[in-house]
């Protein structure tokens, strides 16, 4: 039962994969909207996973994982994009990203990139 | 699994299916169908809602929930009655609408299958037989069963905003 | 998307999709005022567009999607690369009208039917604006190009940053070459490609692949698609270790991992290119603006929103903990007893189901900012086609109402700007003529003011015309011209008379079929009234007063026969006992009462309602003086009950209207109270 920290600025984002993940077992232990609420709670909630949108105010993801595996080098981060952000995706790939779903997400992709971890 | 649940709901139903609470208003006995019920109550104090039709008494208090009811002697153009203890209020649920019944005395709960059942004698569609779906037979008695739909049909609740 | 359960998201997105258009457009105004989009602003409508693309792509609303990506790329290319020269008034039109299409999308979402717009013609001038700025901005975008902007030519090799970093004779470690295949759909193939590489870099060395150009040259993912992609490299590592690691990379359709024995083939590849593992960013840095300087976001994470539903059902039940509580505290069953200890804890309950009320009050309670800041798209629009100079001056858009309340102010108060606009405001040549400022202004401004909230919306134009409205008054019908004095109040609240229109040509805006009748009607239905004020060439003001909630009110309980009804406080003038001989009675019967010099009729609430076992000698009973707008009317009752805070219901749908009932409330006892509808029972009376 992994324990999962979603990190997007769209709360429909956020409920939707938040619905997906609990449907399939996990359990989603936080949200956050930047990437420094991110980092504050993967401090506060240690999650298995999180679950990492890119274009975000405050902090972007890519910067939030880069101080999130700055913080913690074991923590497993999957950057969730859109199509037409390749070039940041590989960003957050150099950043220490592990894996990547690209949105509009399928429920299938998502299972198996979390399901990998 | 989808097989069982749906076997279990068909059961669910069919213990539902053809039970009827029976009420009497003066001589005759009445059925209205189980699953329509919520529950059944004694008289309660009514307050009167100016601009009604005479036979929707004005609305009570349900535990925090406000809901009209109905005289069903004066819906069915019968003689008004003076409430007494036996008489009682049997709230319903028809289309999301919550309505009491003010009915003289509330009976049994009977079973009353589909071939015991009779369509009414088919007469003037505007008389007071429309509210009755069929006439069902138990023993040498005689059931006449509401249909709750026609009831608080809409266009009695129009004429209730013409009025 | 099949997969997701659409209905609960459809809420969420329409909430979180209606808050990002508004945000956009205030930027948008905001930007456009100023002449300047800021860095801080593009980014922004950047973010707003790629969100929106983001969710409606997830809930296959292609149109919104299509036209949010198309936007998205436009601002993308102003962020990245800063062109000069924009056309900012075209572009903020531009940026409007699609704003425009995806809310009337929205609002076929809302009513249930499929969101069919066509944003073609949108999209393909969004592109046309953007080709536009490229060709006045294209000095130096070749050397800018990026992976997006999909020029990069292959020719242009010394300019992309590829180089060897790895030394080619330093090999003595086994040599390998891995041919990968993704599973079909799996998207940015070329990515998923760049992750494989970039973990056999730690155990790996003389990394090379083909395609190479993998990040930087878009079509690299068709072909890692179509072809696979092979890696070429070294390692120290055991095959087997090797080989899992590649294998675990997910999407993985077919692996083939190979020794070399024949180093050539990979020499070969090597002379292409390599990849650069530790190349900087290509996104330049300022792409992503950390936006310190909005530093109110950081709030956000302290509110969550709830579904009103539920609020309601809080309201309702904190309702009948008050009644239940006053069931308990003042039960008859208590009277005569002496009960030092239960009081005490009666009343440590009474103040915490106080507090527990205002709780609850409070939560319902919004800033109406968001509904004033929609006004500035109003007045642009407007004064853009009607030629005129308006400013919109905002003043206390932190009051706070209550939801419902500011559900139903939107329209009216768009209605009343746009008549400050439209027939208040004078055209800049007008305003000059007259030695005004040629730039008219409106204000909004709110207040609170004891239990109200009081909305001025202000302009500084021509004022009303007094005896033109008047007149047409006469000549619809609306008033009887009998020379009876009329005061200017009267007048100017004549406007709000169903039919009434002093323009005789409707334009586009104020007119719209709907006159100001409906703008009053609509306050009404939240317990408000509204006041006009206007001095010739000075300008008119508009007075909203609107009650803070509409959930509970301050109500006046009276009984009349065996019934209750409450009054709300805020109708009511004055009580007062009425002595048989004052009484006066017209011909046709209508009952009448001087007070201080004014005559007002007088409404027996038993007649009305047709109530028996009640009062008729008027000595006996009470009368209580209630004005709605401009009107009064005395209500005759039997008597007062007393004052208390009530908890309005609506009356069961089954019954629908009642003519002069709003709704109706539980009492103490459990007892219900039917709340009178003073506005209708006063407009009623003087019809």
């Amino acid at each position: 039962m992994s324990k999962v920290l979603i990190v997007d600025d769209a709360a429909f984002m956020r409920t939707s994969l938040k619905l997906m993940l609990e449907r399939n077992g996990f359990t989603v232990v936080g949200e956050a909207e930047n990437g420094s609420v991110a980092i504050q709670k993967y401090g506060e909630l240690s999650p298995d996973i999180v679950t990492m949108d890119i274009t975000m105010p405050l902090l972007d993801g890519i910067e939030a994982t880069k101080k999130i595996r700055e913080i913690d080098p074991k923590a497993v981060i999957i950057i969730v994009s859109a199509m037409g952000q390749e070039a940041w995706v590989k960003d957050a790939v150099l950043a220490g990203a592990k894996n990547f779903i690209v949105k509009p997400f399928k429920e299938d992709h998502v299972l198996k990139v979390l399901n990998s971890i | 699994m989808a097989e069982l649940l749906e076997e279990i709901d068909v059961t669910e139903e069919d213990s539902q299916k053809d039970k009827f609470l029976t009420f009497s208003l003066g001589k005759e006995f009445y059925g209205v169908e189980i699953i329509y019920v919520t529950e059944i109550i004694g008289i309660q104090p009514i307050t009167e809602v100016p601009e009604l039709p005479v036979y929707i008494k004005g609305i009570i208090n349900l535990r925090g929930k406000i809901i009209p009811v109905m005289d069903v002697r004066l819906r069915f153009k019968k003689e008004a009655n003076d409430y007494n203890d036996r008489t009682c209020i049997i709230v319903i649920d028809v289309k999301e609408i919550s309505i009491g019944l003010i009915v003289d005395a509330v009976s049994d709960v009977l079973d009353i299958s589909s071939q015991d059942i009779v369509p009414p004698p088919d007469v003037n569609v505007n008389s007071h037989n429309r509210f009755i779906k069929g006439i069902g037979k138990v023993g040498n008695d005689v059931k006449l069963l509401l249909d709750c739909e026609k009831l608080i049909s809409d266009d009695d609740a129009q004429s209730l905003t013409n009025i | 998307m099949s997969d997701i359960s659409k209905e609960p998201m459809l809420e969420m997105y329409k909430f979180e999709t209606t808050q990002l258009l508004e945000q956009l457009e205030q930027i948008l105004i905001r930007s456009e005022k100023s002449n300047c989009y800021s860095p801080e602003a593009i980014n922004e409508v950047f973010r707003i567009m790629h969100t929106i693309k983001g969710s409606s792509a997830m809930m296959i609303f292609n149109g919104i999607s299509t036209l949010a990506h198309s936007i998205e790329d436009l601002f993308y290319y102003l962020r990245e690369f800063k062109p000069s020269d924009v056309d900012y008034e075209k572009l903020t039109d531009l940026v409007l009208n699609c704003a425009d299409f995806m809310k009337d999308e929205l609002g076929k979402i809302e009513n249930g039917v499929e969101p069919d717009g066509n944003p073609e013609e949108l999209v393909n001038l969004i592109k046309v604006f953007l080709s536009g700025i490229k060709q006045k901005d294209n000095k130096s975008i070749d050397s800018k190009e990026l992976t997006r902007e999909k020029s990069a030519n292959p020719s242009d090799e010394d300019k992309q940053k590829y180089y060897i970093s790895y030394n080619l004779n330093n090999s003595s470690k086994p040599h390998y070459k891995a041919t990968i295949f993704f599973e079909d759909g799996c998207e940015m193939e070329n990515i998923r490609a760049f992750s494989i590489i970039h973990a056999l870099n730690d155990i790996a060395d003389e990394i090379h692949s083909e395609p190479s150009d993998i990040i930087e040259n878009e079509n690299s993912a068709e072909i890692i698609k179509r072809e696979g992609i092979k890696i070429y490299f070294s390692s120290d590592s055991e095959y087997d270790i090797i080989f899992k690691l590649l294998n675990d990379a997910i999407f993985l359709k077919k692996l083939e991992l190979d020794e070399l024995k024949d180093i050539e083939e990979m020499q070969n590849v090597k002379q292409k290119k390599t990849i650069d593992l530790d190349d900087k960013p290509i996104i330049p840095e300022s792409s992503r603006l950390h936006e310190k300087e909005h530093t109110n976001k950081s709030f956000q994470q302290n509110i969550i929103s709830v579904n009103l539903q539920k609020l309601d059902k809080l309201m309702d039940l904190v309702g009948e903990l008050v009644i239940s509580e006053a069931m308990v505290t003042s039960n008859p069953d208590l009277k005569g007893l002496n009960l030092d200890n239960f009081n005490k804890a009666a009343n440590q309950l009474k103040k915490i189901t106080g507090e527990l009320q205002d709780i609850v009050m409070s939560i319902r309670m919004v800033p109406l900012s968001a509904t004033f800041q929609k006004m500035n798209r109003i007045v642009r629009d407007m004064c853009k086609k009607l030629n005129k100079d308006v400013e919109l001056e905002i003043i206390g858009e932190e009051t706070e109402v209550d939801k419902n309340i500011i559900e139903n102010i939107s329209d009216p108060l768009m209605h009343l700007i746009r008549n400050a606009i439209d027939h208040g405001i004078e055209t800049v040549e007008e305003r000059t003529l007259k030695g005004k400022n040629p730039k008219g202004k409106v204000t909004l401004e709110a207040k609170n003011e004891g239990g109200e909230v009081i909305i001025l919306v202000k302009d500084d134009g021509k004022g009303l015309n007094k005896e033109k409205i008047l007149k047409k008054a006469i000549d619809n019908g609306l008033v009887q011209d009998n020379g009876k004095e009329i005061s200017d109040r009267e007048i100017f609240s004549m406007i709000f008379l169903p039919g009434f229109s002093t323009k005789e040509s409707v334009t586009e805006f104020s007119g719209r079929g709907v006159g100001m009748d409906v703008v009053s009607n609509n306050i009404e239905k939240v317990g408000g009234v509204v006041n006009v004020d206007s001095v010739t060439d000075a300008g008119t003001t508009m007075t909203i007063k609107i009650p803070l909630t509409l959930a509970i009110i301050d109500g006046m309980n009276i009984r009349v026969g065996d019934s209750t009804f409450t009054i709300p406080i805020i109708s009511i003038k004055e009580s007062f006992r009425i002595k048989e001989d004052e009484l006066i009675t017209d011909p046709d019967g209508n009952e009448m009462i001087m007070v201080r010099g004014d005559c007002y009729p007088i409404l027996r609430i038993h007649k009305k309602f047709n109530i028996s076992d009640s009062i008729h000698n008027i000595h006996e009973g009470i009368t209580i003086m209630v004005e709605s707008e401009m009107n009064t009317v005395c209500l005759f009752a039997d008597e007062l009950l007393g004052e208390q805070q009530v908890v309005v219901k609506a009356l069961p749908q089954y019954i629908k209207k009642v003519k002069g009932i709003t709704g109706c409330t539980l009492l103490g006892e459990g007892t219900i109270s039917l709340i009178l509808d003073i506005a209708g029972l006063v407009k009623s009376n003087y019809k």
